[in-house]
Protein backbone atom coordinates (compact mmCIF):
# COMPACT_ATOMS: atom_id res chain seq x y z
CA UNK A 1 0.00 0.00 0.00
CA UNK A 2 0.99 3.53 -0.60
CA UNK A 3 0.96 6.28 1.89
CA UNK A 4 -0.59 8.56 -0.28
CA UNK A 5 -3.86 9.35 0.74
CA UNK A 6 -6.36 9.24 -2.38
CA UNK A 7 -9.68 9.51 -0.83
CA UNK A 8 -11.78 12.35 -1.59
CA UNK A 9 -14.02 13.11 1.17
CA UNK A 10 -12.78 15.98 2.53
CA UNK A 11 -13.40 19.49 0.86
CA UNK A 12 -13.91 19.63 -3.12
CA UNK A 13 -15.41 16.06 -2.69
CA UNK A 14 -16.05 13.83 -5.91
CA UNK A 15 -20.03 13.93 -6.39
CA UNK A 16 -22.09 12.49 -8.24
CA UNK A 17 -23.18 15.58 -11.00
CA UNK A 18 -26.40 17.06 -10.61
CA UNK A 19 -29.57 14.56 -11.30
CA UNK A 20 -32.14 16.98 -12.25
CA UNK A 21 -31.77 17.09 -16.22
CA UNK A 22 -31.48 13.39 -16.52
CA UNK A 23 -35.07 12.91 -14.61
CA UNK A 24 -36.82 15.71 -16.97
CA UNK A 25 -35.39 13.28 -19.78
CA UNK A 26 -36.53 10.57 -18.35
CA UNK A 27 -40.21 12.21 -18.09
CA UNK A 28 -40.04 13.41 -21.26
CA UNK A 29 -39.14 10.02 -22.85
CA UNK A 30 -42.56 8.29 -20.35
CA UNK A 31 -44.42 11.19 -22.29
CA UNK A 32 -43.53 10.71 -25.85
CA UNK A 33 -45.54 7.69 -27.04
CA UNK A 34 -49.05 9.58 -25.14
CA UNK A 35 -48.16 12.83 -26.98
CA UNK A 36 -47.38 10.96 -30.45
CA UNK A 37 -50.85 9.47 -30.36
CA UNK A 38 -52.18 12.37 -29.07
CA UNK A 39 -51.46 14.59 -32.32
CA UNK A 40 -51.99 11.82 -34.47
CA UNK A 41 -55.51 11.97 -33.65
CA UNK A 42 -55.71 16.07 -32.57
CA UNK A 43 -53.90 16.70 -36.40
CA UNK A 44 -57.29 14.18 -38.15
CA UNK A 45 -59.39 15.68 -35.97
CA UNK A 46 -58.67 19.40 -36.89
CA UNK A 47 -58.30 18.29 -40.41
CA UNK A 48 -62.11 17.36 -40.96
CA UNK A 49 -63.08 19.78 -39.44
CA UNK A 50 -61.05 22.38 -41.10
CA UNK A 51 -61.14 21.03 -44.42
CA UNK A 52 -64.43 20.68 -43.78
CA UNK A 53 -64.11 16.49 -45.43
CA UNK A 54 -67.36 14.89 -45.42
CA UNK A 55 -68.07 12.15 -42.99
CA UNK A 56 -68.69 9.53 -45.42
CA UNK A 57 -64.66 10.17 -46.69
CA UNK A 58 -63.15 10.87 -43.57
CA UNK A 59 -65.20 10.54 -40.12
CA UNK A 60 -64.53 12.86 -37.04
CA UNK A 61 -61.94 10.40 -34.58
CA UNK A 62 -64.44 12.06 -31.92
CA UNK A 63 -67.72 10.94 -33.69
CA UNK A 64 -66.13 7.33 -33.88
CA UNK A 65 -65.28 7.06 -30.17
CA UNK A 66 -68.37 8.35 -29.18
CA UNK A 67 -69.83 5.53 -31.55
CA UNK A 68 -68.45 3.24 -29.89
CA UNK A 69 -69.37 4.27 -26.12
CA UNK A 70 -72.47 4.51 -26.90
CA UNK A 71 -72.54 0.83 -28.56
CA UNK A 72 -70.24 -0.93 -26.15
CA UNK A 73 -72.41 -4.16 -26.51
CA UNK A 74 -72.58 -4.06 -29.57
CA UNK A 75 -68.77 -3.59 -29.68
CA UNK A 76 -68.00 -6.06 -26.80
CA UNK A 77 -70.05 -8.92 -27.91
CA UNK A 78 -68.68 -8.96 -31.82
CA UNK A 79 -64.85 -8.21 -30.84
CA UNK A 80 -65.41 -11.30 -27.89
CA UNK A 81 -65.74 -13.70 -31.47
CA UNK A 82 -63.04 -12.06 -33.08
CA UNK A 83 -60.62 -12.30 -30.04
CA UNK A 84 -61.47 -15.87 -29.61
CA UNK A 85 -60.75 -16.79 -33.64
CA UNK A 86 -57.24 -15.09 -33.19
CA UNK A 87 -56.35 -16.30 -29.96
CA UNK A 88 -57.00 -20.08 -30.69
CA UNK A 89 -55.20 -19.65 -34.48
CA UNK A 90 -52.22 -17.86 -32.34
CA UNK A 91 -51.83 -20.87 -30.19
CA UNK A 92 -52.66 -23.29 -32.85
CA UNK A 93 -49.32 -21.96 -35.10
CA UNK A 94 -47.28 -21.48 -32.23
CA UNK A 95 -47.99 -25.26 -31.32
CA UNK A 96 -47.52 -26.50 -35.18
CA UNK A 97 -44.30 -24.25 -35.79
CA UNK A 98 -42.86 -25.39 -32.52
CA UNK A 99 -43.34 -28.92 -33.18
CA UNK A 100 -42.41 -28.76 -36.31
CA UNK A 101 -39.12 -26.74 -36.33
CA UNK A 102 -37.94 -28.96 -33.15
CA UNK A 103 -38.58 -32.10 -35.60
CA UNK A 104 -36.04 -30.13 -38.79
CA UNK A 105 -33.42 -28.21 -35.74
CA UNK A 106 -32.63 -32.43 -35.02
CA UNK A 107 -32.71 -33.76 -38.56
CA UNK A 108 -30.82 -32.35 -41.86
CA UNK A 109 -33.31 -34.86 -43.85
CA UNK A 110 -36.41 -33.39 -42.02
CA UNK A 111 -35.27 -30.15 -42.77
CA UNK A 112 -35.02 -30.69 -46.44
CA UNK A 113 -37.96 -32.43 -46.68
CA UNK A 114 -39.81 -29.63 -44.74
CA UNK A 115 -38.44 -26.86 -46.22
CA UNK A 116 -40.05 -26.77 -49.59
CA UNK A 117 -43.56 -27.10 -48.17
CA UNK A 118 -42.56 -24.01 -45.45
CA UNK A 119 -41.83 -22.21 -48.90
CA UNK A 120 -44.92 -22.77 -50.85
CA UNK A 121 -47.07 -21.72 -47.62
CA UNK A 122 -45.15 -18.65 -47.70
CA UNK A 123 -45.12 -17.45 -51.08
CA UNK A 124 -48.97 -18.94 -51.10
CA UNK A 125 -51.49 -15.58 -50.64
CA UNK A 126 -52.93 -18.30 -48.17
CA UNK A 127 -56.22 -15.86 -48.01
CA UNK A 128 -57.12 -17.92 -51.13
CA UNK A 129 -57.81 -20.86 -48.52
CA UNK A 130 -60.70 -19.58 -46.94
CA UNK A 131 -62.98 -20.49 -48.98
CA UNK A 132 -61.27 -24.00 -48.92
CA UNK A 133 -61.56 -24.15 -45.05
CA UNK A 134 -65.42 -22.71 -45.10
CA UNK A 135 -65.73 -25.79 -47.44
CA UNK A 136 -64.32 -28.29 -45.36
CA UNK A 137 -66.20 -26.54 -41.87
CA UNK A 138 -68.91 -24.55 -42.98
CA UNK A 139 -70.31 -22.16 -40.86
CA UNK A 140 -68.17 -22.82 -37.37
CA UNK A 141 -65.24 -21.08 -36.29
CA UNK A 142 -62.61 -22.80 -37.46
CA UNK A 143 -62.18 -21.34 -41.29
CA UNK A 144 -61.37 -18.17 -39.47
CA UNK A 145 -59.31 -19.92 -36.55
CA UNK A 146 -57.45 -22.01 -39.59
CA UNK A 147 -56.85 -18.67 -41.29
CA UNK A 148 -55.94 -16.72 -38.08
CA UNK A 149 -53.22 -20.32 -37.67
CA UNK A 150 -51.92 -19.98 -41.42
CA UNK A 151 -51.33 -15.92 -41.35
CA UNK A 152 -48.99 -16.33 -38.04
CA UNK A 153 -47.85 -19.56 -38.76
CA UNK A 154 -44.65 -18.19 -41.10
CA UNK A 155 -43.24 -15.78 -38.42
CA UNK A 156 -43.58 -18.42 -36.14
CA UNK A 157 -42.29 -21.04 -37.89
CA UNK A 158 -39.26 -19.17 -39.33
CA UNK A 159 -38.11 -17.60 -35.77
CA UNK A 160 -38.86 -21.04 -34.06
CA UNK A 161 -36.31 -22.81 -35.97
CA UNK A 162 -33.96 -19.72 -36.14
CA UNK A 163 -33.95 -20.01 -32.60
CA UNK A 164 -33.87 -23.66 -31.79
CA UNK A 165 -30.99 -24.01 -34.20
CA UNK A 166 -28.44 -20.74 -33.14
CA UNK A 167 -27.36 -22.32 -30.00
CA UNK A 168 -23.91 -21.25 -28.77
CA UNK A 169 -21.24 -23.97 -29.73
CA UNK A 170 -19.00 -23.71 -26.49
CA UNK A 171 -21.84 -24.11 -24.25
CA UNK A 172 -22.99 -27.05 -26.62
CA UNK A 173 -19.83 -28.39 -25.89
CA UNK A 174 -20.07 -27.85 -22.31
CA UNK A 175 -23.42 -30.27 -21.96
CA UNK A 176 -21.95 -32.63 -24.39
CA UNK A 177 -18.76 -33.09 -22.20
CA UNK A 178 -21.09 -34.82 -19.31
CA UNK A 179 -22.85 -36.32 -22.14
CA UNK A 180 -25.88 -34.62 -21.85
CA UNK A 181 -28.85 -36.19 -23.62
CA UNK A 182 -30.33 -34.61 -26.23
CA UNK A 183 -33.37 -33.85 -24.61
CA UNK A 184 -31.53 -31.89 -21.89
CA UNK A 185 -29.90 -29.90 -24.83
CA UNK A 186 -33.28 -29.51 -25.86
CA UNK A 187 -35.12 -28.44 -22.91
CA UNK A 188 -31.87 -26.81 -21.11
CA UNK A 189 -30.45 -25.06 -23.86
CA UNK A 190 -32.69 -24.72 -27.01
CA UNK A 191 -36.11 -24.05 -25.77
CA UNK A 192 -34.64 -21.08 -23.83
CA UNK A 193 -32.30 -19.86 -26.40
CA UNK A 194 -35.33 -19.35 -28.71
CA UNK A 195 -37.50 -17.62 -26.76
CA UNK A 196 -36.08 -13.85 -27.55
CA UNK A 197 -36.81 -15.59 -31.40
CA UNK A 198 -40.42 -16.50 -30.32
CA UNK A 199 -40.96 -13.90 -28.43
CA UNK A 200 -40.24 -11.12 -31.32
CA UNK A 201 -42.53 -13.50 -33.91
CA UNK A 202 -45.43 -13.24 -31.72
CA UNK A 203 -45.31 -9.59 -31.71
CA UNK A 204 -45.83 -9.50 -34.98
CA UNK A 205 -47.79 -13.01 -34.87
CA UNK A 206 -50.62 -11.21 -32.74
CA UNK A 207 -51.31 -8.41 -35.13
CA UNK A 208 -51.37 -11.32 -38.50
CA UNK A 209 -53.72 -13.77 -36.56
CA UNK A 210 -56.40 -10.56 -35.84
CA UNK A 211 -55.76 -10.03 -39.88
CA UNK A 212 -56.27 -13.61 -40.29
CA UNK A 213 -59.55 -13.66 -38.63
CA UNK A 214 -61.09 -10.47 -40.02
CA UNK A 215 -60.47 -11.94 -43.33
CA UNK A 216 -62.08 -15.20 -42.58
CA UNK A 217 -65.02 -13.44 -41.19
CA UNK A 218 -65.05 -11.38 -44.91
CA UNK A 219 -65.68 -14.75 -46.19
CA UNK A 220 -68.25 -16.15 -44.44
CA UNK A 221 -69.66 -14.89 -40.84
CA UNK A 222 -72.60 -13.43 -39.17
CA UNK A 223 -70.23 -11.75 -36.35
CA UNK A 224 -67.29 -10.57 -35.49
CA UNK A 225 -65.60 -7.22 -36.22
CA UNK A 226 -64.72 -8.54 -40.25
CA UNK A 227 -68.00 -9.32 -40.11
CA UNK A 228 -69.14 -6.03 -38.70
CA UNK A 229 -67.12 -3.74 -40.52
CA UNK A 230 -68.37 -5.47 -44.08
CA UNK A 231 -72.10 -4.89 -42.89
CA UNK A 232 -71.14 -1.38 -42.46
CA UNK A 233 -69.34 -1.06 -45.62
CA UNK A 234 -72.34 -2.38 -47.43
CA UNK A 235 -75.02 -0.17 -45.67
CA UNK A 236 -72.79 2.91 -45.45
CA UNK A 237 -72.71 3.15 -42.23
CA UNK A 238 -69.77 4.62 -41.48
CA UNK A 239 -69.09 4.87 -37.74
CA UNK A 240 -69.37 1.33 -37.68
CA UNK A 241 -66.88 0.80 -39.92
CA UNK A 242 -64.76 3.38 -38.29
CA UNK A 243 -65.43 2.38 -35.12
CA UNK A 244 -64.49 -1.63 -35.78
CA UNK A 245 -61.31 -0.35 -37.16
CA UNK A 246 -60.96 1.09 -33.79
CA UNK A 247 -61.56 -1.35 -31.82
CA UNK A 248 -59.52 -3.97 -33.54
CA UNK A 249 -56.58 -1.57 -33.50
CA UNK A 250 -57.23 -1.09 -29.62
CA UNK A 251 -57.46 -5.18 -29.13
CA UNK A 252 -54.22 -5.73 -31.10
CA UNK A 253 -52.20 -2.64 -29.04
CA UNK A 254 -53.13 -4.71 -25.72
CA UNK A 255 -52.24 -7.69 -26.56
CA UNK A 256 -48.90 -6.44 -27.54
CA UNK A 257 -48.49 -4.68 -24.33
CA UNK A 258 -49.69 -7.39 -22.76
CA UNK A 259 -46.96 -9.74 -24.64
CA UNK A 260 -44.40 -6.85 -24.20
CA UNK A 261 -45.40 -7.47 -20.11
CA UNK A 262 -44.27 -10.65 -20.25
CA UNK A 263 -41.66 -10.66 -22.48
CA UNK A 264 -40.08 -7.81 -19.91
CA UNK A 265 -40.39 -10.89 -16.77
CA UNK A 266 -39.52 -13.57 -19.01
CA UNK A 267 -36.50 -12.14 -20.99
CA UNK A 268 -35.26 -10.63 -18.11
CA UNK A 269 -31.40 -11.98 -18.98
CA UNK A 270 -32.04 -11.06 -22.73
CA UNK A 271 -30.17 -8.35 -23.51
CA UNK A 272 -33.12 -6.94 -25.48
CA UNK A 273 -34.56 -5.93 -22.24
CA UNK A 274 -31.66 -3.63 -21.17
CA UNK A 275 -32.42 -0.41 -22.74
CA UNK A 276 -36.23 -0.13 -22.64
CA UNK B 1 -11.07 -51.73 -26.41
CA UNK B 2 -7.52 -52.87 -27.52
CA UNK B 3 -4.80 -51.07 -26.56
CA UNK B 4 -1.30 -52.25 -27.78
CA UNK B 5 1.78 -50.29 -27.97
CA UNK B 6 4.28 -53.05 -29.86
CA UNK B 7 2.06 -55.24 -29.79
CA UNK B 8 1.81 -55.35 -25.88
CA UNK B 9 -1.24 -55.13 -24.24
CA UNK B 10 -1.77 -51.27 -22.15
CA UNK B 11 -1.41 -51.17 -18.35
CA UNK B 12 -5.85 -50.58 -18.20
CA UNK B 13 -5.60 -49.88 -14.82
CA UNK B 14 -3.73 -46.47 -15.25
CA UNK B 15 -5.30 -43.59 -14.07
CA UNK B 16 -4.17 -41.35 -16.30
CA UNK B 17 -4.35 -40.68 -19.80
CA UNK B 18 -2.73 -42.26 -22.30
CA UNK B 19 -2.70 -41.30 -25.85
CA UNK B 20 -1.07 -44.54 -28.31
CA UNK B 21 -0.27 -43.36 -31.88
CA UNK B 22 -3.87 -40.93 -32.25
CA UNK B 23 -3.97 -39.50 -35.84
CA UNK B 24 -6.77 -37.46 -37.07
CA UNK B 25 -7.61 -36.14 -40.06
CA UNK B 26 -10.44 -33.20 -41.11
CA UNK B 27 -12.01 -33.53 -44.45
CA UNK B 28 -12.23 -29.47 -45.69
CA UNK B 29 -14.35 -30.35 -49.60
CA UNK B 30 -12.01 -32.94 -51.10
CA UNK B 31 -8.88 -32.56 -49.55
CA UNK B 32 -8.04 -34.39 -45.84
CA UNK B 33 -6.53 -32.09 -44.11
CA UNK B 34 -4.05 -33.97 -41.55
CA UNK B 35 -4.47 -32.34 -37.94
CA UNK B 36 -2.59 -34.72 -35.57
CA UNK B 37 -0.15 -37.59 -36.64
CA UNK B 38 0.55 -39.81 -34.36
CA UNK B 39 0.75 -38.46 -31.40
CA UNK B 40 1.70 -40.91 -28.34
CA UNK B 41 1.85 -39.14 -24.57
CA UNK B 42 0.90 -40.07 -21.22
CA UNK B 43 -0.35 -38.26 -18.82
CA UNK B 44 -0.10 -39.06 -14.78
CA UNK B 45 -3.21 -38.67 -12.32
CA UNK B 46 -2.89 -35.50 -11.17
CA UNK B 47 -0.83 -33.98 -13.31
CA UNK B 48 -1.00 -30.31 -14.87
CA UNK B 49 -0.40 -30.54 -18.24
CA UNK B 50 -0.40 -28.00 -21.26
CA UNK B 51 -0.52 -28.60 -24.60
CA UNK B 52 0.95 -25.24 -26.65
CA UNK B 53 1.56 -24.59 -30.33
CA UNK B 54 0.94 -22.19 -33.30
CA UNK B 55 -2.55 -22.38 -34.43
CA UNK B 56 -3.93 -25.47 -36.80
CA UNK B 57 -1.26 -27.47 -34.82
CA UNK B 58 -4.31 -29.59 -33.73
CA UNK B 59 -3.94 -29.05 -29.84
CA UNK B 60 -8.32 -27.92 -29.62
CA UNK B 61 -8.54 -31.11 -31.78
CA UNK B 62 -6.27 -33.47 -29.28
CA UNK B 63 -8.22 -31.91 -26.37
CA UNK B 64 -11.82 -32.72 -28.13
CA UNK B 65 -10.32 -36.49 -28.51
CA UNK B 66 -9.45 -36.32 -24.92
CA UNK B 67 -13.08 -35.82 -24.32
CA UNK B 68 -14.43 -37.81 -26.56
CA UNK B 69 -16.37 -34.97 -28.28
CA UNK B 70 -14.14 -36.23 -31.35
CA UNK B 71 -13.17 -39.72 -32.54
CA UNK B 72 -9.80 -40.73 -33.65
CA UNK B 73 -8.93 -42.21 -36.92
CA UNK B 74 -6.09 -44.00 -36.25
CA UNK B 75 -4.46 -44.88 -32.76
CA UNK B 76 -6.03 -45.57 -29.48
CA UNK B 77 -7.04 -42.93 -26.47
CA UNK B 78 -7.40 -44.71 -22.56
CA UNK B 79 -8.50 -42.15 -20.05
CA UNK B 80 -8.78 -43.71 -16.36
CA UNK B 81 -8.65 -47.31 -18.56
CA UNK B 82 -12.08 -46.27 -20.51
CA UNK B 83 -12.39 -44.92 -23.78
CA UNK B 84 -12.84 -41.23 -23.31
CA UNK B 85 -16.84 -41.77 -25.06
CA UNK B 86 -17.24 -43.73 -21.98
CA UNK B 87 -15.24 -41.83 -19.71
CA UNK B 88 -17.58 -38.90 -20.53
CA UNK B 89 -20.72 -40.86 -19.98
CA UNK B 90 -19.36 -41.27 -16.95
CA UNK B 91 -19.21 -37.34 -16.20
CA UNK B 92 -14.86 -37.93 -14.94
CA UNK B 93 -14.60 -34.70 -17.27
CA UNK B 94 -14.89 -30.56 -16.15
CA UNK B 95 -14.73 -29.04 -19.53
CA UNK B 96 -14.20 -25.13 -19.06
CA UNK B 97 -14.53 -23.58 -23.08
CA UNK B 98 -12.86 -20.68 -25.06
CA UNK B 99 -15.92 -18.72 -24.15
CA UNK B 100 -17.69 -18.75 -20.52
CA UNK B 101 -20.36 -19.86 -21.85
CA UNK B 102 -22.68 -19.50 -19.05
CA UNK B 103 -26.46 -19.62 -19.92
CA UNK B 104 -27.54 -16.24 -19.28
CA UNK B 105 -31.04 -17.29 -18.30
CA UNK B 106 -29.67 -18.50 -15.47
CA UNK B 107 -28.13 -16.93 -12.46
CA UNK B 108 -24.49 -17.18 -11.13
CA UNK B 109 -25.55 -19.66 -8.52
CA UNK B 110 -27.87 -21.90 -11.23
CA UNK B 111 -24.73 -21.59 -13.95
CA UNK B 112 -22.55 -23.51 -11.18
CA UNK B 113 -25.15 -25.94 -10.35
CA UNK B 114 -25.73 -27.08 -13.97
CA UNK B 115 -23.43 -30.10 -14.62
CA UNK B 116 -24.53 -31.44 -11.40
CA UNK B 117 -28.10 -31.85 -13.06
CA UNK B 118 -27.23 -33.10 -16.06
CA UNK B 119 -26.93 -36.73 -17.08
CA UNK B 120 -28.06 -37.83 -14.09
CA UNK B 121 -27.76 -41.83 -14.92
CA UNK B 122 -24.12 -41.42 -13.86
CA UNK B 123 -24.59 -40.34 -10.44
CA UNK B 124 -22.14 -37.29 -10.33
CA UNK B 125 -24.24 -34.80 -8.94
CA UNK B 126 -20.90 -32.34 -8.11
CA UNK B 127 -20.44 -30.71 -4.57
CA UNK B 128 -23.35 -29.92 -2.39
CA UNK B 129 -24.97 -26.27 -2.47
CA UNK B 130 -23.12 -24.64 0.67
CA UNK B 131 -19.80 -25.88 -0.63
CA UNK B 132 -21.10 -24.08 -4.07
CA UNK B 133 -21.38 -21.40 -2.40
CA UNK B 134 -18.18 -21.28 -0.46
CA UNK B 135 -16.05 -21.67 -3.34
CA UNK B 136 -17.99 -18.35 -5.37
CA UNK B 137 -17.14 -16.74 -1.85
CA UNK B 138 -13.98 -18.14 -2.40
CA UNK B 139 -13.08 -16.91 -6.14
CA UNK B 140 -14.62 -13.20 -5.04
CA UNK B 141 -18.11 -13.84 -6.27
CA UNK B 142 -20.29 -13.58 -3.01
CA UNK B 143 -21.62 -10.68 -3.70
CA UNK B 144 -22.83 -11.89 -7.28
CA UNK B 145 -24.18 -15.13 -6.93
CA UNK B 146 -27.67 -13.97 -7.35
CA UNK B 147 -26.54 -12.13 -10.39
CA UNK B 148 -27.32 -12.68 -13.76
CA UNK B 149 -24.03 -13.74 -16.38
CA UNK B 150 -24.89 -10.05 -18.12
CA UNK B 151 -24.13 -8.13 -15.19
CA UNK B 152 -20.80 -9.64 -14.75
CA UNK B 153 -17.66 -8.57 -16.05
CA UNK B 154 -15.43 -10.72 -18.61
CA UNK B 155 -13.32 -11.95 -15.85
CA UNK B 156 -16.26 -12.21 -13.61
CA UNK B 157 -17.84 -14.65 -16.11
CA UNK B 158 -14.77 -16.85 -16.84
CA UNK B 159 -13.97 -16.92 -12.81
CA UNK B 160 -18.00 -18.51 -12.68
CA UNK B 161 -17.35 -20.82 -15.67
CA UNK B 162 -13.92 -22.14 -13.73
CA UNK B 163 -16.50 -22.18 -10.33
CA UNK B 164 -19.09 -24.42 -12.83
CA UNK B 165 -16.07 -26.56 -13.38
CA UNK B 166 -14.59 -27.14 -10.21
CA UNK B 167 -18.18 -27.71 -8.67
CA UNK B 168 -18.73 -30.60 -10.78
CA UNK B 169 -15.12 -32.71 -8.86
CA UNK B 170 -14.43 -34.31 -11.93
CA UNK B 171 -11.04 -36.18 -11.88
CA UNK B 172 -10.74 -34.51 -15.33
CA UNK B 173 -10.14 -31.21 -16.49
CA UNK B 174 -10.34 -30.02 -19.95
CA UNK B 175 -9.62 -26.08 -20.79
CA UNK B 176 -9.39 -24.96 -24.01
CA UNK B 177 -7.53 -21.53 -23.70
CA UNK B 178 -10.14 -20.74 -21.26
CA UNK B 179 -8.39 -16.83 -20.56
CA UNK B 180 -7.87 -15.99 -24.26
CA UNK B 181 -10.75 -13.50 -24.29
CA UNK B 182 -9.30 -11.91 -20.98
CA UNK B 183 -7.32 -8.34 -20.77
CA UNK B 184 -3.27 -9.28 -19.71
CA UNK B 185 -3.93 -8.01 -15.84
CA UNK B 186 -7.05 -10.24 -15.46
CA UNK B 187 -5.34 -13.29 -17.16
CA UNK B 188 -2.23 -12.90 -14.66
CA UNK B 189 -4.59 -12.93 -12.22
CA UNK B 190 -6.25 -15.87 -13.37
CA UNK B 191 -3.43 -18.00 -13.42
CA UNK B 192 -3.01 -18.48 -9.67
CA UNK B 193 -6.62 -18.80 -8.81
CA UNK B 194 -6.64 -21.54 -10.90
CA UNK B 195 -3.50 -22.97 -9.31
CA UNK B 196 -5.14 -22.32 -6.03
CA UNK B 197 -8.03 -24.58 -6.86
CA UNK B 198 -6.75 -27.21 -8.85
CA UNK B 199 -3.93 -27.37 -5.74
CA UNK B 200 -7.51 -28.25 -3.41
CA UNK B 201 -8.74 -30.33 -6.52
CA UNK B 202 -6.27 -32.74 -7.22
CA UNK B 203 -7.33 -33.18 -10.52
CA UNK B 204 -5.53 -34.10 -13.83
CA UNK B 205 -5.49 -31.18 -16.35
CA UNK B 206 -5.03 -30.92 -20.02
CA UNK B 207 -5.10 -27.12 -20.56
CA UNK B 208 -4.93 -25.92 -24.33
CA UNK B 209 -3.03 -22.24 -24.46
CA UNK B 210 -1.39 -19.84 -26.73
CA UNK B 211 0.64 -18.43 -24.00
CA UNK B 212 4.06 -19.56 -22.90
CA UNK B 213 4.02 -17.60 -19.49
CA UNK B 214 0.44 -19.39 -19.02
CA UNK B 215 1.71 -22.82 -19.88
CA UNK B 216 4.83 -22.52 -17.81
CA UNK B 217 3.64 -20.95 -14.49
CA UNK B 218 0.38 -23.91 -14.27
CA UNK B 219 2.29 -26.72 -15.54
CA UNK B 220 4.08 -30.00 -14.82
CA UNK B 221 4.97 -30.68 -18.49
CA UNK B 222 4.06 -28.39 -21.41
CA UNK B 223 3.71 -30.77 -24.53
CA UNK B 224 5.32 -28.60 -27.07
CA UNK B 225 2.71 -29.27 -30.85
CA UNK B 226 4.09 -28.30 -34.54
CA UNK B 227 1.66 -27.66 -37.47
CA UNK B 228 0.90 -29.44 -40.81
CA UNK B 229 0.46 -32.32 -39.91
CA UNK B 230 -0.19 -31.48 -35.70
CA UNK B 231 2.82 -32.93 -33.64
CA UNK B 232 4.38 -33.02 -30.29
CA UNK B 233 7.77 -31.37 -30.95
CA UNK B 234 8.70 -31.93 -27.31
CA UNK B 235 7.78 -32.45 -23.94
CA UNK B 236 9.28 -30.52 -21.75
CA UNK B 237 9.16 -30.59 -17.83
CA UNK B 238 8.56 -27.46 -15.51
CA UNK B 239 10.81 -28.37 -12.60
CA UNK B 240 9.89 -24.96 -10.62
CA UNK B 241 8.36 -26.20 -7.07
CA UNK B 242 5.34 -25.41 -6.26
CA UNK B 243 3.07 -23.86 -4.58
CA UNK B 244 3.87 -21.50 -7.17
CA UNK B 245 3.24 -17.50 -6.78
CA UNK B 246 3.26 -14.48 -8.51
CA UNK B 247 7.20 -14.52 -8.04
CA UNK B 248 7.74 -17.59 -9.64
CA UNK B 249 7.68 -15.25 -12.96
CA UNK B 250 10.91 -13.27 -11.79
CA UNK B 251 12.85 -16.62 -11.53
CA UNK B 252 15.49 -17.79 -13.19
CA UNK B 253 14.14 -21.45 -13.75
CA UNK B 254 11.01 -19.88 -15.14
CA UNK B 255 13.22 -18.03 -17.49
CA UNK B 256 14.61 -20.93 -18.77
CA UNK B 257 11.46 -23.21 -19.29
CA UNK B 258 10.22 -20.22 -21.08
CA UNK B 259 13.47 -20.12 -23.40
CA UNK B 260 12.96 -23.77 -23.99
CA UNK B 261 9.38 -23.55 -24.69
CA UNK B 262 10.33 -21.01 -27.28
CA UNK B 263 12.81 -23.14 -29.12
CA UNK B 264 10.92 -25.81 -29.37
CA UNK B 265 7.95 -23.75 -30.81
CA UNK B 266 10.69 -22.36 -33.74
CA UNK B 267 12.07 -25.39 -34.02
CA UNK B 268 8.11 -27.08 -35.22
CA UNK B 269 7.72 -23.71 -37.17
CA UNK B 270 10.36 -24.16 -38.80
CA UNK B 271 10.45 -25.31 -42.43
CA UNK B 272 10.99 -28.89 -43.19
Amino acid sequence: MSDVDTRHDEAGADEPPERTPHRVRRALLVIAPFWGLGSFFAAWELYVRLADVRPLTLPLPSSILRHIIENPGFYWEHGLVTVQEAFWGFWLAFFAAVLVATAMAHSRFVERATLPVIVLTQSTPVAVLVPVFVLWFGFSPWPKILTAALFAWIPFVANALTGLRSIDEDTHELLRSVNASRWEVYWRLRVPQSLPYLFSAARICIGLALVGAVIGEFFNSSEGLGNTARVAQSRLLVDQLWGSVFVLAFIGVVFVLVLIAVERRVLRWHSSQDLI
Amino acid sequence: MTNRTNGAPVAESTKGIRFDAVSKWFRRKDQAVHALSRVSLDIAEGEFVSLIGPSGCGKSTLLRLTGGLLLPDRGTISVRGEAPAEARRLKHYSFIPQQPALLPWRTVRQNVSMLGQLNRRAGVAGISAEAQLELLEHIGLGAFVDSLPKELSGGMQQRVSIARAFALGAPLMLMDEPFSALDEITRADMRYLLLDLWGQAGCTVVFVTHSIPEAVVLSDRVVVLGARPGRIIEVIDVDIPRPRHEDVEDSDAYHEVVARVRAALKEGSAPR
